[in-house]
């Protein structure tokens, strides 16, 4: 079963994983991860450049401080 | 107004002589010092003993100190016990001092106050037994007094909510909270209060806070408070923003603290400030109102409910408890875990958001069936178990 991911506003660039489904490499939006992504962490939805926001509810919520391909787990190792 | 007639925008709430609504008929015996609280914890228990079926228990405000605090302190407690006193949900209240200069005092300033309210001097008692007969007696008229009051139809606009978040979770941020501030959004447009506190919650909040105020001057009082806040917890020697979020915040996902307290914020919706709030302090508009007051919950939500708040909406990721006593507290929770375990504290369930079963729309409009059924009599989970507690914060060293 493919892995819930929501989604809070439209301009975001990053979606949030809702379940527990951790070796489920696909999301219900057909979101490829790169990676295994615990319960309530955040991937990309696109590609996001290095400097540019990352966008959750609709406002920076940080900055990625190296270059951030779509599918990829976002967190502390490339946002801050 | 009619007694039956309610649709998604009303429910049935006691109208008091002020003009305010209430959701609750209670008979609260109000201590106002600790030196009366066991009297009062006696009288409460005698009367609710002999209670008739269709009458609530007292709520109980117990008192801690009220000598040896400094002005500001012993004024700011005088001030929030009085508006419990007024609160719309409070049908009758008996009023315990130790002597009788306090009683004077208290019957003083509650004359006006509209509703049947009876202030004691325990030392009237001349002995212990005889003291708590006395409020024992009191507790009888007051009870009599409530009798007979009829719930009738009331909109929603009459409401004032107390917004509270605890034990939050990237459930809260994408379940209970934007499920929450999409029923604000609806609730502020048809014209109710909403008050939102926790000035420490807000600490990297500044641009929303910014950007959702009515005006300059509200966004420069409520940042005012955040900056003082976190200078506060500077010198404390904790530098909150810094630390924040947490590592076990990191852990579950969270990665800036922009990101936290984004996903607290998600329970104002789109709606703008329209005033900064000192503790406790009444909301003079419709709309949306920030409160500076401590995070710790049951203080938090004390500031607002002394405000007049009528019902607390309190969003959960992992369970909490805290509540309010006199404005019934709704738990809305969307983490599967905690309602799995957790059923018998929740009151409204939201796990289907994440599985996308229902959208946001479909959980504000659950948020709000809940408030339109608890504010016509149905009880809480909180007030089930008798959960909560009323804690105003001292801001000074006691004498």
């Amino acid at each position: 079963m493919p892995r819930i991911a929501l989604t809070v506003h439209p301009d975001d660039n990053v979606t949030t994983l809702m379940d527990e489904r951790v070796d489920e490499a696909h999301t219900r939006h057909g979101l490829t991860l790169t990676s295994p992504v615990p319960f309530g962490h955040k991937v990309a939805l696109r590609d996001i450049a290095e400097g540019e926001s990352v966008i959750k509810y609709g406002v920076p919520i940080g900055v990625a401080t190296e270059h951030i391909a779509i599918g990829s787990h976002v967190h502390v190792h490339n946002c801050r | 107004m009619s007694t039956t007639a309610v649709d998604s925008s009303s429910f049935l709430g006691y109208v008091r002589s002020d003009g305010r609504v209430g959701v609750r008929n209670h008979l609260a015996l109000v201590s106002t010092v600790a030196l009366c609280n066991r009297n009062a914890e006696l009288a409460a228990a005698l009367h609710d003993g002999r209670r008739g079926p269709d009458e609530g228990p007292v709520l109980l405000v117990r008192g801690e100190f009220q000598r040896g605090l400094q002005a500001s302190d012993a004024r700011l407690l005088d001030d929030v016990l009085a508006q419990l006193v007024a609160h719309p949900n409070v049908g009758a209240a008996v009023v315990l001092c130790h002597d009788r200069r306090a009683a004077k005092a208290w019957q003083a300033r509650l004359a006006q106050g509209g509703k049947p309210v009876e202030v004691l001097a325990v030392m009237d008692g001349h002995g212990v037994q005889r003291a708590i007969d006395l409020s024992c007696d009191a507790l009888a008229r007051a009870a009599l007094a409530l009798r007979g009051a009829q719930r009738v139809a009331c909109p929603l606009s009459s409401l004032t909510f107390a917004l509270e978040c605890g034990g939050s979770d990237a459930s809260s941020a994408m379940c209970a909270n934007p499920a929450i501030g999409r029923f604000v959004d609806a609730a502020v447009a048809e014209g109710a209060r909403v008050i939102v506190s926790e000035t420490a919650e807000f600490i990297g909040g500044e641009a929303v806070v910014r950007a959702q105020s009515a005006s300059p001057e509200v966004a420069d009082a409520i940042i005012e408070r955040i900056s003082a806040t976190e200078k506060r917890m500077a010198n404390d020697g904790d530098n909150y923003r810094g630390v924040n979020p947490t590592a076990e915040n990191i852990e579950a996902g969270l990665t800036t603290l922009v990101e936290k307290t984004m996903g607290a914020l998600c329970k104002i919706g789109t709606s703008r400030f329209e005033s900064c709030l000192s503790f406790g302090q009444p909301p003079e508009s419709p709309g949306l109102h920030f409160m500076d007051t401590p995070f710790f919950s049951p203080c938090s939500i004390t500031g607002m409910v002394a405000a007049g708040a009528q019902i607390t909406l309190f969003a959960m990721g992992v369970f909490n408890p805290s509540g309010n006593p006199l404005a019934p507290t709704i738990k809305v929770c969307g983490n599967p875990d905690t309602l799995r375990h957790w059923a018998d504290g929740i009151d409204v369930a939201l796990a289907d958001l994440i599985e996308g079963h229902i959208t946001l729309n479909d959980g504000a409009q659950k948020v709000r069936q809940v408030i339109l059924n608890v504010a016509s009599g149905a009880l809480t989970h909180t007030e089930r178990w008798g959960e909560g507690q009323f804690i105003v914060p001292r801001m000074l060293p006691t004498f």
